[in-house]
This record gives structure tokens, C-alpha cells and sequence, in this order.
């Protein structure tokens, strides 16, 4: 019983960082439809920022999330504008995956020749304070994360729900050509996306940090979690992945404690697998419709 | 593919009629490539072994990604299991001669591909696009991890192939020549599947799936066909790559990289052709192998901003980019 | 008389509660035009989609040629002969016109020593000879139209389900098409027509069928059909006085 509890925590924990990790994943698929293969190495940019700004300047993790994300919108928009659009049109969606694809080979390498293929991690001050609830034992940083993530997905629900930003953005997801009609600059909208999407990545990179250790090749990892995620709660809202998130972090936890540690991957992509062929509108169930 | 139209052989002698310049060229170029290891440097034909390889696969796969428009992110999964069921098959049991343990292990690892293929066919590929290219990924991932994770596969100890190679030949050059036999076969077969009635089924698949059947053009059918002919050309081929390693686990056989490559081949050389994927092999690996090969560092970043700069400059690959400039070039003579 | 080629009977098509196609009943004697017609949202596309296997039947039975064709796969469906032009032309973009054309050949009724010939034909009869290395998607809307019906007719088709061929042609070219489909009809090819064009569809047909918001008001001959109140009424939007 304890060890189910005990299961259940470490995966919700888990989870609330996948949903955090992938809702700028579903968001850019949502709204402009393509699958950005270099999400996972902006998550480890958010890693290796919060890791800097920890080791030089002091800087608490946490505190450092909102640095993270000011830097990395920046990196989002201009990322979007100068390079992704370009690929989308002068080629096709397919190949624009294949452009992220290249840049997240880049970058991988380019973190490989700054910091090493090393494992790191971020270890602040308060990092091995535990509390203690009945039979379970929750640190402090595993539920600070998972506070810290929950926050950040609440605020990005406010963000789209009420914002002039928000309700511009979600207008182009659903309707491309009448947001375009209505005036709306699609190019700037899909600029601004890619933006929210780098910076809620990041900070899910430096939440990341504090919980896990982590290295380049990771990357491949968070991009594919985030797919997963978007399989599992469907594309382009705040609920959506945390319900997939959540789950994956279930399923993650779950599978390595009952069947070993060497299976969650498997699992994962199982379950990916089924989901794509079984329901692919997700299991709220809604966009996916280009998939047949 | 015989059953993929009755009219195989009429429509293959008018191919081979159609096509008879590139024939030649393929015809000149097999002689050519036949007497490299007598003028080359071994670890020239090294080289060349891996090109041979390499544009092989990217044929393979681009039988359903190229011609039917399916791009398989998740091809390495063929390579995979068909090099471990050969490689099982062939250290499980004694076998009275390496010669025949390899065309037992041969046939049960193509086997092997084949019912995969034909296990998920059905399912997978009513899935389109972005879809099912991350579908293909997944069961690429699965089986790469279950064959790592189960004991029974040997998925991490690895497994020691028997050695094909006759004494007196060196096992580079026998390598080097099973893989120039196979690659001749596969784009031979890529031939035969390109003049056919499914060849150009495939096409229509590609262009708008919907109009195909309702022209007649029995999608299923063809798209399951061709997926587990691919599948099993990638797996032989991946057979004669594990006994060119020796030794493989399933970090050296289920690679995202071969996946990869294969699509990126195709895309550098133009996508739905059968040259297409030669060319793209043969420039990705000189320039890998022999221009980037001291550069092991920052090995990773060049060959992804090749990948960036190549969809953005070239996004019909190198024969889209340059069979205009060649029929101009022609109508200027005629 | 002789059986008719295509027998719909009592067809019945429901999307989720909306009746797109209401227990429609029709027969198309071979050898002739009939005349499809019907305001925006009749059902007459809906009908070749029942027709072609594209979409299942709620209800009734679809026969062709004494066989029973509901059920059957698209594809099969169109193997035994019934092949179709959209209203929307589809070609396949990126392949020259000889081949979008020759893949109607391919996998039409032409048997493989005829592929040559038959889009030859289909080439010549709609005009298209002389574009035939041109990529699809270079024409012009008059050409893919033409291109439309140049790949249904080198199928070889028994019944050729013609889906608003003239649409958003001048009348120039709209002669030219009503042209190319008599002289496929001459060639022993039933035609059924969608046409929004009246004058077009009147002059060519032999018989019509009126269909309204899903239901069949009229047939006959095509100055009948002109006459019937229900079908004018249909047209002008009236209140349904007439009976």
C-alpha cells in the first residue's frame, strides 16, 4: 500500500514536469501544425541556463525560471520567424519536421562542446530537506517541482484564456484563414507561439534541473515524452497535457516499479502506438483529425 | 509483387525498354564499382562499403516513403530484428557450415521482417503523415528497448556472428562484395516495382490516396505489399551489415540514425526517384567519411545544419533541382 | 426494355441525424445520358459518394450491370466499371498529364497491351494531346476539367458518373465538354450527370432526375422535367405549394 503511495507521489511528481515540458510541444502543433523535433534540446537549454545562472551568480533554480523564459521567448520568435517559416514555405510540413530536426543535431552538439556529455544537476541549498507525510516521504524539491510546474501551466491557461495574445493565438489554431481575414498577422501570431512555447519549455528545463540529473543526448527523450504526452490528452490546450502528462508520469513510474526499471521507454511508446491507432483525437478528444 | 498485377513481365520489358540510357548507366556503374577493391585503398573500400549499404537502404525505404509518400521514421526497427533473428538462429544451433547458418539465419531474420510488417501493416498504415512516421518511431523504440531489456535476446551481451568470409579473402573485400550483390538486387527490385502497375499505384497513393481507389487502385493491398517488401529488403540488408560488424548489440542495430539517413539520402538526392537515393548516399557519405571524418567533434552539428540547409535550398533534393537545368540543357541541342 | 445498367434503389444516406439522400430510387438505361440536377445541397454528390463505394449506405441497394455494388470497396467498384470526374478536379499535381492520364489506364478496364491505347485515346478525344508533358498543376481550370474526364475515360468505364464537369466554364468551353461527353456516349459509355449548367444538362440529356434536399421530386424526359411545378418550385425556392 505504501509502495503504491509512494508510486503514485513520484509519478504525479514526474508527470506535472512532463506537462510541463510538452505544452509548448502541442501548442505549435495545435496552431501551426508542426512537429518541432528540436523541442526537447530548448528544454535543456532551459537545463544548462538555470544551470549557469546557479553556478555563477548564485542564483536559486526557481528563481531563475523567469530569466529562463524571458530568454528563451526571444529565442522562440526569432527561431520561428527566421528559420521554421521559411522552411514551411518553401517546402513542406514533413520537411520543415526535418529542419528541427537538423537544428536540434546542432544545438545537441554545440551543448555537448560547452558543458560535455556529462550528467549535471542543479543541487540548490534547500535540496535535501525532506518532510515526512504518514508513510510517504516527499523532499522538498520533488514537491516544490511539481508545485512550480502546476503554477506555470495555471498561469499559461490564463495567458490563453484572457490575454489579447492568448485569444489571438487561439483564434489562428482553429481557424487559420479567418484569424488572417480578421487581420490578424499569422506570421507574428506563429512567432509569438513558438515564443510561449521556448519559454514554458525552458522553465520546465530548469524545473527539470532540480529533479533529475541531465545531459545532451536527453534531448531526444523530452521530445519524444512531449509526443506522447500531446498522444495521450490531444493538442493545443493546458488541460490536455497536463491530463497526458499526469498520466505518462502514472505510466512511467508505474511500469518501472512493477515490471523493471529498463521498461518505462517500451511502455511509453506502446502506449503511443495504441493511442495513435486506437484514438487519435487524444483522450479529451479534440484536433488530431489530420491523422487519417 | 508478382501478385501486385498480372502484367508484371509485359510492363517490365517496356520499362527496361523506356529506361534503357539509365540501365546502361547502372550496368557501367556495377562493373565500376566490381573492380574498386583492386584499385583502392582499404580503408577506401571501407568507405565504399558503407556508400553500397547505405544507398541500399535508402532504395528500401524509399519504396513506401519515396513512391507511396510513407515516411517511415522507424525503418533501424528492420535492421534490428532482422539481425538479431539472424543472429539467434544462427549462435542457437550448430550449423555444419558458416555458409549455411547465414542463409538459415538469412531467411528466418527476412521472415521475421515480413511477419512484423505484416502484423502491423493493416493498422499503422491507415495512419497518415506526421502520424505515421511517429507511429514507426515508436515500434522502432519498443523493439529496440525489448530487445535490449529481455535477457533471452542478448540485446545487451551482443551477440558474435559466425565469420562469413573464405581465409583467403579479406573480409572487407567479401563485405564489400555481398553488399554490392544486395544493393544490385534491391535497386533492381526498386526497378521492377518503379515500371509496374504497383509502381505507379504507389505514385497515385502519394499524390491524393482518396482519387487512387476511386480509380481502382487497390490502396490497402499495395501499401501493405510494398511496406513488407521494404521491410524485408531492410532487413536482409541489415543481416549482411551485422556480419560485416562481427559483434552487435542493440545499440549498434537499432540505430535512430539509420532511420534517419535513410529519409535524408532520399531527400538530398530527390525524393520518389530511384536515383535520388543513390546520389544523396553517395554525397552524405564521402562527405561524412572521408571530408568530416577528422572532424568527430562538432560532427553532429554539421551534418544537421546540412540537413537545414538542404531543405531550405534544395527541397526537391538534387535531381529535383537539377532535371530542369538538364531539359533545358537537351532542348538546346534538339 | 432491358435492365437498366445502374438500378439505386430506395437509398437512404443519414449523417448523424441529417438525411443527406431519402430513400432515392433510380434507374439509367445503358447506353444513355441521365441528367442529375437539383439545388445546392440536394444530394447529388452525396449520391455518387454512395454510388462509388466512397461512403456506406444507411439504407436500399445499389446495382450495376446485375450485380449488386453496395458494400463492395471503392476500388472494386470502380474495377467493374464505374468511374468518376469530380466536381472539384483532382489530378494528381505533380505527375505530367500523360501520366495522370495513364493511371487511369493502369488501373481501368483496359488490359495491359491496351494502357498505351486507350490514353491515347482519352487524350486525343478530350484535347489534350498536346499538353500531355505539361504537370497537372500548370492548366488552366477549362483543361483540368478536361484532364478530369480524360482519366475517367481511359478507365474504359461502363457507367462514367460526371460530377459538374462544366463548372466555372465560359460557355465556349462548356459547349466544347457537352461535345466530348456525346462522343463518349457514342462510344457505348452510360453517362450520369451533375451539372448545374441547365441548358447544358437539358440539351444532353436523355433523361433527368430531380433530387431535392435529399429526395427525388421529378424524372422524365428533360422538356417534362422543365415543366413540372415541383421542380420549378424547387428552384425558385417556393413554398411547397405545388403537389
Amino acid at each position: 500500500m505504501t509502495l503504491i503511495l509512494q508510486t503514485i507521489v513520484d509519478g504525479l511528481v514526474l508527470g506535472g514536469l512532463y506537462s510541463l515540458a510538452a505544452i509548448g510541444f502541442s501548442l505549435i502543433f495545435g496552431v501551426m501544425n508542426v512537429v518541432n523535433l528540436s523541442h526537447g534540446i530548448i528544454v535543456l537549454i532551459g537545463s544548462y541556463l538555470s544551470y549557469i545562472l546557479w553556478r555563477t551568480l548564485g542564483i536559486d533554480p526557481l528563481l531563475s525560471i523567469p530569466l529562463v523564459m524571458v530568454a528563451l521567448f526571444g529565442f522562440g520568435y526569432v527561431y520561428q520567424r527566421g528559420l521554421i517559416q521559411l522552411a514551411v514555405d518553401r517546402s513542406s510540413l514533413l520537411a520543415s519536421m526535418l529542419v528541427t530536426f537538423g537544428v536540434a543535431l546542432m544545438l545537441r552538439n554545440v551543448l555537448v562542446l560547452i558543458f560535455s556529455p556529462d550528467f549535471k544537476s542543479i543541487t540548490p541549498s534547500w535540496a535535501f530537506n525532506f518532510f515526512v507525510i504518514g508513510p510517504i516521504t516527499v523532499d522538498l524539491v520533488r514537491i516544490s517541482a511539481l508545485a512550480a510546474s502546476l503554477v506555470l501551466l495555471c498561469l499559461l491557461a490564463l495567458v490563453l484564456g484572457y490575454t489579447h495574445m492568448g485569444r489571438v493565438i487561439r483564434a489562428t489554431a482553429q481557424q487559420d484563414l479567418a484569424a488572417r481575414l480578421c487581420g490578424v498577422n499569422a506570421r507574428h501570431v506563429y512567432g509569438l507561439t513558438f515564443g510561449v512555447s521556448a519559454a514554458f519549455a525552458g522553465a520546465s528545463g530548469a524545473i527539470l534541473g532540480i529533479v533529475l540529473p541531465f545531459s545532451p543526448p536527453d534531448e531526444a527523450h523530452w521530445t519524444i515524452n512531449a509526443f506522447v504526452v500531446v498522444t495521450l490528452g490531444g493538442v493545443g490546450s493546458p488541460s490536455g497535457a497536463l491530463i497526458g502528462g499526469l498520466l505518462l508520469g502514472l505510466i512511467s513510474t508505474a511500469t518501472s516499479q512493477a515490471i523493471g526499471p529498463a521498461f518505462p521507454n517500451a511502455m511509453m511508446f506502446l502506449i503511443l502506438v495504441i493511442m495513435l491507432l486506437v484514438r487519435p483525437a487524444g483522450l479529451l478528444g479534440n484536433a488530431f483529425s489530420g491523422s487519417r | 509483387m508478382m501478385m501486385a498485377g498480372g502484367t508484371l513481365p509485359g510492363m517490365l520489358a517496356q520499362g527496361i525498354a523506356a529506361h534503357r540510357g539509365w540501365i546502361a548507366l547502372a550496368l557501367a556503374a556495377l562493373v565500376l564499382l566490381a573492380l574498386a577493391p583492386l584499385y583502392l585503398s582499404p580503408f577506401h573500400v571501407r568507405v565504399a562499403q558503407l556508400f553500397l549499404l547505405s544507398a541500399a537502404l535508402a532504395i528500401a525505404w524509399s519504396l513506401l516513403g519515396g513512391f507511396a509518400g510513407y515516411w517511415s521514421f522507424g525503418h533501424t526497427a528492420f535492421i534490428g530484428l532482422g539481425a538479431f533473428v539472424a543472429g539467434l538462429v544462427e549462435t542457437g544451433w550448430t550449423w555444419p557450415s558458416p555458409a549455411l547458418a547465414f542463409a538459415v539465419g538469412l531467411l528466418a531474420g527476412a521472415l521475421a521482417c515480413a511477419l512484423l510488417a505484416g502484423l502491423i501493416a493493416y493498422p499503422i498504415l491507415r495512419l497518415r503523415g506526421i502520424y505515421f512516421a511517429i507511429a514507426m518511431l515508436g515500434v522502432a523504440q519498443v523493439l529496440g528497448e525489448l530487445n535490449n531489456s529481455i535477457d533471452a535476446f542478448k540485446g545487451t551481451m551482443g551477440i558474435v556472428l559466425p565469420q562469413l568470409a573464405p581465409r583467403a579473402v579479406e573480409p572487407a573485400t567479401f563485405y564489400y562484395y555481398l553488399l554490392l550483390v544486395a544493393a544490385a538486387v534491391t535497386l533492381a527490385i526498386g526497378f521492377a516495382v518503379k515500371v509496374s502497375r504497383l509502381g505507379y499505384g504507389l505514385l497515385s497513393i502519394r499524390e491524393d490516396e482518396d482519387t487512387a481507389r476511386m480509380l481502382g487502385v487497390p490502396t490497402e493491398r499495395y501499401k501493405i505489399q510494398t511496406f513488407v517488401l521494404s521491410a524485408v529488403l531492410t532487413g536482409v540488408l541489415g543481416i549482411i551489415y551485422a556480419h560485416s560488424l562481427g559483434f552487435i548489440t542493440a545499440g549498434s542495430v537499432y540505430r535512430t540514425d539509420f532511420s534517419l539517413n535513410m529519409i535524408v539520402y532520399a531527400l538530398l538526392g530527390g525524393m520518389g526517384t530511384l536515383i535520388g537515393p543513390v546520389i544523396g548516399a553517395g554525397i552524405m557519405v564521402v562527405l561524412t567519411q572521408i571530408v568530416l571524418g577528422r572532424l568527430l567533434d562538432t560532427h553532429m552539428f554539421i551534418t544537421g545544419a546540412l540537413l537545414v540547409i538542404l531543405v531550405m535550398l534544395a527541397p526537391r533534393g538534387i535531381v529535383g533541382f537539377v532535371k530542369p537545368i538538364l531539359a533545358r540543357w537537351r532542348g538546346g541541342f534538339r | 426494355m432491358n435492365a437498366p445498367l445502374l438500378r439505386v434503389a430506395g437509398v437512404t444516406k443519414r449523417f448523424r441525424g441529417v438525411v443527406a439522400v431519402n430513400d432515392v430510387s433510380l434507374d439509367v438505361p445503358a447506353g444513355s445520358i441521365c441528367g442529375l440536377i437539383g439545388p445546392n445541397g440536394a444530394g447529388k454528390s452525396s449520391l455518387f459518394n454512395l454510388i462509388t463505394g466512397y461512403l456506406p449506405l444507411t439504407a436500399g441497394e445499389i446495382w450495376f450491370a446485375g450485380r449488386r455494388i453496395d458494400g463492395m470497396d471503392t476500388h472494386l467498384i470502380a474495377e467493374a466499371g464505374i468511374a468518376r470526374g469530380f466536381q472539384i478536379a483532382k489530378p494528381f499535381p505533380e505527375l505530367s498529364v500523360l501520366d495522370n492520364v495513364r493511371m487511369g489506364a493502369l488501373f481501368g478496364r483496359a488490359g495491359p497491351r491496351d494502357v498505351a491505347a486507350a490514353t491515347e485515346g482519352a487524350l486525343a478525344l478530350t484535347g489534350l494531346a498536346d499538353l500531355a508533358d505539361r504537370p497537372a498543376m500548370t492548366l488552366t481550370v477549362g483543361y483540368l476539367r478536361r484532364l478530369e474526364l480524360a482519366r475517367a475515360i481511359a478507365q474504359r468505364p461502363v457507367l462514367l458518373l460526371a460530377d459538374e464537369p462544366c463548372a466555372g466554364l465560359n460557355p465556349t468551353e462548356t459547349e466544347e465538354i457537352v461535345g466530348i461527353l456525346r462522343q463518349v456516349r457514342d462510344r457505348g459509355v452510360t453517362i450520369l450527370l451533375v451539372e448545374h449548367d441547365m441548358r447544358a444538362v437539358m440539351s444532353v440529356s436523355d433523361r433527368i432526375f430531380v433530387l431535392d434536399a435529399g429526395s427525388k421530386i421529378a424524372e422524365g424526359a428533360p422538356a417534362e422535367v422543365a415543366r413540372d411545378p415541383r421542380v420549378i418550385a424547387a428552384y425558385l425556392g417556393a413554398p411547397e405549394a405545388a403537389g
